[in-house]
């Protein structure tokens, strides 16, 4: 242990550059440097190595936290995107009416009329972490809004989340690889993309709790001991609280001791490390209400039963290998064997019998388009609808972990290099992460930290070679190298530390299986030891041929590609994650224009409805509107009910008068639809349409989407179907968008609208906002009167009919 | 559930165009801007001009129309001369002598006006106005409909000379008059019998419409005498009642040409007197006689052709008075008030209930009299428990002073309910009432506890918690 | 072939007999204990079999009373129905849970065993009274 911790001084140097555009105080480095150079002692070297990697773990968590920043300064302290506002709204709740009233929360202002079961249905570990965060700076007499709280949640859990991967990847490949791999993740721009200041969803506290929980895991396998085992369950407990992505933990750790024993590493370390894990996890997880029973019941869990099952057969044979003679044991095995088939076979018999019971083979929609991607766009419209549950494209993975792509196999390799348990686990992370990430672009989060440790050990392996070579090209310094050469003899002398301890390390390891007889173990341990030391440094020397100049310029190139990524994650950071979608600008010549039309629409809901009043939209908008407007809606961006919004979906496909009946069913008073057509915004509802269409088709067969479709193309010009522009989506988005400009241009389409002069029945505009982009209607009450068949004469004075067409717009303009 | 708002993630920026058109783009979009401000400063201007009218003229308001006084105070008649005040006096005696304020007009008028400063100045609109083309002043069809949209009362009277205009009006309402300007309503068999042998023009019915709400429990005897133009109404059209059908043997034509083509209209779909009760209870009365109100009519006594019974009077004056009664809401008006929910035990309206509460729903419904509330008393007053579909229908047992009240079991699922009493019967106001009220599921400390079945398994845990101290104890002495 | 395989047995059970007499009684203990908590969660999962054969008995003598068929039918439901399933959780798991802790107790606790050198029994035992503390809240919260 304590040796590892000198390596912080050589990744020092590597650090400081990587900090340097990042604005952290470069002049901090050397001067801590020299003053380990100038000490001698080596435990005192020790000392100023873990107080370096402290102050420099204290910087990366300066770091992570001011790169998230950017959204706060460059736009204003808020709350982003869609589904933080419901976490906003919750945790005031639950900082206004305490724990318990938050748990039993019945929602009776969304998904109206049904409602929703808050505390039933949602992973609290965020709003429980915010709301205990604010009220802990409450009672310190920090007097901060809960706003304020929940908006700067994500990027303190991010330092969090950056010291949690330093200590999982310390306990893979030591202190250097640690701290590259913290400064990594502080700056992954696909972990910035979802813990930007305002991004304030359960990812942002998930990745921690998911880090934490693997560090504590490989804690408890490299020590064994009980005590970081309940750690481990404790923060599996957090990590089920926050996000519905535990399951990836629940299935990844027992692949893992799946290896270990198939591979012939099963250690008592690993019973220790999983066995409890199960039993207390399972029971923490059903303490969760969203999971409750499921996390026995669902077959997503069942792999971790299963491999339980199988560990305490493992252990008893290792146990009883362990106490038995060679010859016996063989006896033993053929006895077991032939009994241990058949209840296995029973056990495996009854396992598939429980899964086939369950709905849908047990496993969530969700779930399974995981296995198979193409299962969700099957079957499954909502989910399909939705970009996050799209697969990635290749510029996306660029886009979000960048230079780390090119390093994951070198860190691979490296992993590979002396394997142990620790980094077996971190191998198998990256695998199973990569193939997740391409299938679904959220889970790119999952993938960014397994990036994020790879590539950490990939540079500080390489930093470890190409110094350690430079150091032996220079042999003359070598001996005063200590006390003046400067960063290359002491890193090179922490290099030489370092390379010797893993071989150590790794010697125990791969002894640790077989244990029959100690004594004659530890002596051979101790020659293999020596041997392998030896014959490790042989091979260091061959890869110490590597030339001066050859490694200099590897060095330099490292450190350019290191410079590299710091700018795009800068750049990431500051354009392309940090608007938060309520707010948008845009600059052109004349400066900048912030287009602020969503708040307005709300605010205007706020103040001019009744309190009771309900809202329908496409459920994108639901939680903004419960959150920000206070009204209550239809559906929201809680998809639980694809009936709700398939009825929604329907309504908006449907022609007027059909969705004002459907509509009035289900209470609504106002519609409100949002229109990009105008400034060029191009996610708004006309672009979502064809999804409402899908999913009310789905559950209302008489939509059809080829109805809106003409030849296969979705066109919303002259080209465009009568059932496209009779339905009630294009008469909200496109009514009297022709006075506009005379021609009715859209913008996000680049056409011009197929029907320009629109007339409404059964709906009147009473708000839009400055930019257009959304339009609020109300139903119009039923008619007051019914006409009679009678057509209405012709014969009537231009006076009459004018004056009571104004009059009619005000009041009752049925006729 | 997780994030699934993320729909736009790739065009989270992207209205970042940068691109150089967009320069263009931003010009026009601030010109929009700009006319939309100006706009809509007018608009509100127009807004807090109508708040304040609305504001002060709210005690007149109050006075002369309010649901606690339902029935109509002030009453314009629109006259196409004066004369009419004469020869129908005997049908606007009877409305002056039940305290209501007749105000004559001509219906050329050109002062004539309905409201000022936003405020009617009327509760109620007599046409008598058969031929007028346009009104004076400025009222229009338009005006009359909004009128009648703001819950005021009408009474249209047409006659063969019936204008567009006053046509227009019936059709709006949910009555189509003859299209035939010439046509009238001929009866060969029911007509009524005269000195002079007429064409059978002036014809009687006594197909009263079946409802002592509209027309007033004394049941009328003679039948009514009728003179004018026929109209039919569509059966789809729940609003619209004939109150008064024509005999199966009448027809609608003119009788001075010869029948070439089968009359449009015939037989009792003709409809003499609809009556028209708008969804804002607003009550419209439609015929094609205005002679029906005439006093010629309403004193001169009555038989019908084959029939051997004679009248001294006709059913005119009756008829017309209740039915005046009706649409001037002296009866059929009813509301509902206090409606009342609490679980049983309690006295208490909760603002949520739980799945299974036993709870007590009430509501006080009362009958205007023309003078007074009185209770409404009726055995079929429902409430409904609804969450899109009804989950509970319960009659409602009255205590005959008003009182509607039941008990139910709320039940087994969770959401935003209401408490609806939807009442529509035939004559009366429709009363639809909703009480909007979620419900919650169980607490999470509200479930049953401590279940025999689950004792073994109390046992069981308490066992090795027992276990692990014993163990403990004997594991630490044991060293 | 089947006596050499009895015999071969006897010669297992014997060997295995004599390599347990000579682990230490600290051991035995916990080993017993394994076996309380064992034993106790085989019985409860015996309950549950049982209550389930005894609902069947009951419906064939429902069957013959058909008035009280439907009472029964929710006897039967409350048998096998979800509710006191998070008891026979709690109660199973707890079973469980300690017979696991144990296990890894007398691994660490296990003198042969060299991985746990470093690792003195009284920190051993420490940290296996904090996860059984643990473990026991957790069943506390999840019994009702």
């Amino acid at each position: 242990m304590p040796i590892i911790v000198i390596s912080p001084l050589k990744q020092s140097f590597a650090l400081s550059e990587y900090l340097l555009p990042a604005k952290t105080s470069d002049s901090f480095w050397p001067s801590m440097a020299a003053a380990a150079e100038t000490s001698s002692d080596r435990t005192l070297r020790n000392a100023f190595g873990s107080v370096l990697s402290f102050f420099i773990l204290l910087l990366i968590g300066v770091l992570a936290f001011s790169i998230r920043l950017f959204s706060v300064i460059k736009y204003e302290s808020v709350i982003h995107e869609f589904d933080p506002y419901f976490n906003y709204r919750v945790t005031q709740f639950l900082t206004k009416n305490g724990i318990y009233d938050f748990w039993n929360w019945f929602d009776d202002r969304t998904w109206y009329p049904l409602g929703r079961v808050i505390g039933g249905t949602v992973y609290p570990g965020l709003t429980l972490t915010a709301g205990t965060l604010w009220r802990i700076l409450n009672s310190l007499n920090i007097p901060l809004s809960v706003e304020t709280v929940c908006v700067f949640t994500a990027p303190i859990f991010s330092a969090f989340a950056s010291w949690a991967t330093y200590l999982l990847t310390k306990e893979v490949k030591g202190a250097g690889a640690g701290l590259t791999a913290a400064v990594l993740l502080a700056m992954v721009p696909s972990y910035i993309s979802r813990s930007v200041a305002g991004s304030y969803d359960n990812e942002a506290v998930a990745i921690f709790a998911l880090i934490i929980t693997f560090y504590l895991y490989i804690k408890t396998l490299n020590t064994g001991s009980l005590f970081y085992a309940t750690l481990n369950a404790i923060a599996y407990f957090y990590m089920v609280c926050s996000w519905g992505g535990y399951t990836f933990i629940i299935n990844l750790i027992p692949m893992h001791v799946l290896l270990c024993i198939v591979t012939g590493r099963y250690s008592s370390r690993l019973y220790i490390a999983y066995a409890p894990l199960v039993v207390l996890g399972t029971l923490l997880a059903s303490l969760v209400p969203v999971v409750g029973f499921n996390a026995v019941l669902t077959s997503e869990h069942f792999a971790s039963f299963l491999v339980f099952i199988i560990i305490h057969v493992v252990a008893l044979v290792y146990y009883i290998k362990g106490i038995l003679s060679a010859k016996m044991f063989k006896v033993a095995v053929t006895l077991v064997v032939s009994i241990g088939l058949l209840v296995c076979c029973a056990v495996i018999a009854v396992l598939i019998a429980l899964v086939a019971s369950s709905p849908t083979m047990g496993w969530s929609g969700r779930s399974l388009s995981l296995l198979d991607p193409t299962y969700a766009s099957k079957y499954i419209p909502i989910i399909a609808s939705v970009s996050e549950h799209q697969p990635p494209t290749w510029p996306s993975y660029f886009m979000d972990i960048n230079v780390l792509a090119f390093l994951v196999p070198a860190g691979i390799i490296a992993c590979f290099l002396p394997l142990s348990d620790a980094s077996s686990f971190a191998v198998l992370y990256i695998v199973t992460s990569v193939y997740f990430s391409g299938v679904m672009v959220r889970l790119m989060l999952v993938f960014a930290p397994a990036a994020c440790i790879m590539s950490g050990i990939a540079l500080s392996q390489a930093f470890d070679v190409f110094t350690r070579s430079i150091k032996f090209q220079l042999p003359g310094i070598l001996g005063k190298s200590e006390f003046d050469a400067g960063d290359t003899s002491s890193s090179g002398v922490v290099a030489e530390n370092d390379a010797a301890k893993p071989d150590k390390s790794e010697e125990k390891l791969k002894e640790r299986p077989s244990r029959k007889n100690k004594k004659k173990e530890k002596e051979l341990v101790e020659k293999a030891s020596v041997e392998k030391t030896s014959t490790k440094s042989k091979i260091e020397k061959r890869l110490l041929v590597l030339p001066l100049e050859a490694s200099v310029i590897a060095l330099l190139l490292l450190v350019f590609l290191g410079a590299f990524y710091v700018v795009h994650c800068v750049w990431a950071a500051a354009e392309a994650y940090s608007a938060p979608s309520i707010v948008l600008t845009s600059h052109s010549h004349d400066g900048l224009h912030v287009f602020d039309d969503f708040r307005e629409a709300y605010a205007w809901l706020r103040h001019n409805t009744e309190v009771d009043d309900k809202v329908a939209s496409w459920w994108d908008y639901g939680y903004q509107t419960t959150a920000m407007a206070n009204r209550t809606v239809i559906v929201d961006n809680n998809t639980w009910n694809n009936t709700h919004i398939a009825t929604v979906g329907t309504a908006m496909s449907s022609p007027e008068k059909a969705a004002w009946e459907i509509f009035n069913s289900l209470d609504v008073k106002y519609v409100l639809v949002v229109f990009g057509g105008l400034v060029g915004y191009p996610s708004d509802d006309i672009n979502k349409f064809l999804w409402m269409v899908r999913i009310g088709g789905g559950v209302f067969p008489h939509i059809k989407e080829p109805d809106y479709l003409r030849d296969g193309q979705y066109r919303i010009d002259s080209q465009a179907t009568p059932t496209m522009l009779n339905c009630l989506m294009y008469k909200l988005s496109y009514y009297r968008f022709v006075d506009v400009d005379g021609k009715g241009f859209d913008r996000v389409r680049r056409t011009e609208i197929g029907k320009k002069y629109i007339k409404l029945t059964h709906f009147e505009e009473v708000f839009t906002t400055h930019h257009w982009m959304v339009r609020i209607y109300k139903l119009k009450p039923p008619r007051n009167r019914i006409r009679g068949k009678t057509k209405k004469s012709k014969t009537k004075t231009s006076a009459t009919s004018s004056s009571r067409k104004s009059v009619a717009r005000k009041k009752n303009p049925w006729h | 559930m997780g994030r699934k708002g993320r729909m736009g993630i790739s065009h989270s920026s992207s209205v970042t165009l940068g691109a150089p058109t967009y320069i263009f783009r931003i010009f026009s979009v601030f010109n929009v801007s700009t006319q939309l401000n100006s706009t809509r400063v007018a608009r509100e201007m127009v807004k807090l001009c109508v708040l304040i009218a609305a504001v002060s003229l709210l005690p007149i308001l109050c006075l002369s129309f309010s649901p606690e006084n339902p029935t109509d105070r002030r009453v314009l008649v629109l006259l196409d001369d004066l004369s009419l005040k004469s020869s129908h006096s005997i049908f606007f005696n009877s409305i002056k002598s039940r305290g209501f304020d007749v105000d004559f007009k001509l219906a050329d008028d050109p002062k004539l006006s309905l409201q000022r400063y936003g405020q009617y100045l009327y509760d109620a609109l007599i046409l008598f106005s058969p031929s007028t083309d346009r009104f004076g002043g400025s009222l229009d069809l338009a005006g009359v409909l909004d009128f009648v949209d703001s819950g005021h009362d009408l009474v249209l009277a047409a006659d063969e000379s019936a204008s567009d205009l006053i046509r227009n009006i019936a059709t709006e309402c949910g009555v189509d008059f003859d299209e035939d300007s010439s046509a009238i309503v001929i009866d060969h068999k029911s007509f009524a019998v005269s000195e002079t042998e007429g064409d059978h023009t002036l014809i009687v019915s006594d197909d009263f419409i079946q409802s002592d709400v509209i027309l007033g429990s004394t049941k009328v005897e003679a039948p009514v005498l009728y003179k004018g133009i026929a109209h039919s109404v569509n059966a789809a059209n729940s609003l619209v009642l004939k109150v008064l059908s024509a005999s199966p043997s009448a027809y609608s034509a003119n009788p001075s040409s010869k029948l070439s083509n089968p009359p449009l209209h015939s037989g009792s779909a003709i409809s003499l007197v609809s009556v028209v009760q708008a969804r804002n209870n607003a009550r419209i009365m439609i015929t094609g006689s205005l002679d029906m109100f005439s006093n010629r009519l309403l004193r001169s006594g009555v038989q019908k052709a084959g029939d051997s019974n004679k009248y001294s009077k006709s059913g005119n004056e009756q008829f017309v008075t209740e039915l005046s009664r009706w649409v001037f809401h002296e009866r059929g008006h009813l509301k509902a008030v206090n409606l009342r929910h609490h679980k049983v035990g309690e006295t208490d309206e909760p603002a949520i209930y739980r799945i299974n509460d036993d709870l007590e729903f009430s509501v006080e419904i009362y009958e205007w009299s023309g003078k007074s509330w009185e209770p409404y008393v009726a055995n079929d007053v429902q409430v409904q428990f609804y969450m899109m579909s009804p989950y509970v229908l319960k009659t409602l047992s009255t205590d005959q002073k008003g009182l509607y009240h039941t008990s139910f079991k709320v039940p087994d699922v969770y959401g935003v309910f209401q408490f609806k009493v939807e009442y529509q019967r035939l004559g009366y106001t429709g009363l639809s009432l909703s009480k909007q009220i979620p419900v919650r599921p169980f607490r999470h400390n509200e479930y049953e506890r401590f279940i025999p079945t689950a004792f073994p398994y109390y046992g069981a845990s308490f066992t090795t918690m027992a276990g692990f101290f014993i163990f403990s104890i004997v594991y630490l002495y044991n060293k | 072939m089947a006596r050499s395989t009895s015999k071969d047995a006897q010669a297992l059970f014997h060997s295995l007999r004599s390599a347990y007499v000579a682990t230490p009684s600290s051991l035995k203990i916990i080993d017993i204990y394994v076996g309380f908590a064992v034993f106790t969660a085989i019985i409860q999962c015996g309950v549950v079999s049982v209550e389930r054969g005894c609902e069947k008995e009951l419906e064939i003598t429902v069957r013959e009373r058909e008035i009280s068929k439907k009472m029964r039918k929710v006897v039967y439901m409350a048998f096998v129905g979800s509710f006191p399933f998070n008891s026979f959780l709690s109660g199973v798991l707890s079973c469980v849970g300690t017979a696991v802790l144990a296990v890894c107790l007398r691994i660490q606790v296990n003198k042969e065993n060299k991985e746990f050198k470093d690792l003195p029994p009284e920190r051993a035992f420490a940290d296996f009274v904090l996860c059984n503390l643990v473990l026991h809240l957790v069943i506390m919260n999840f019994l009702g």
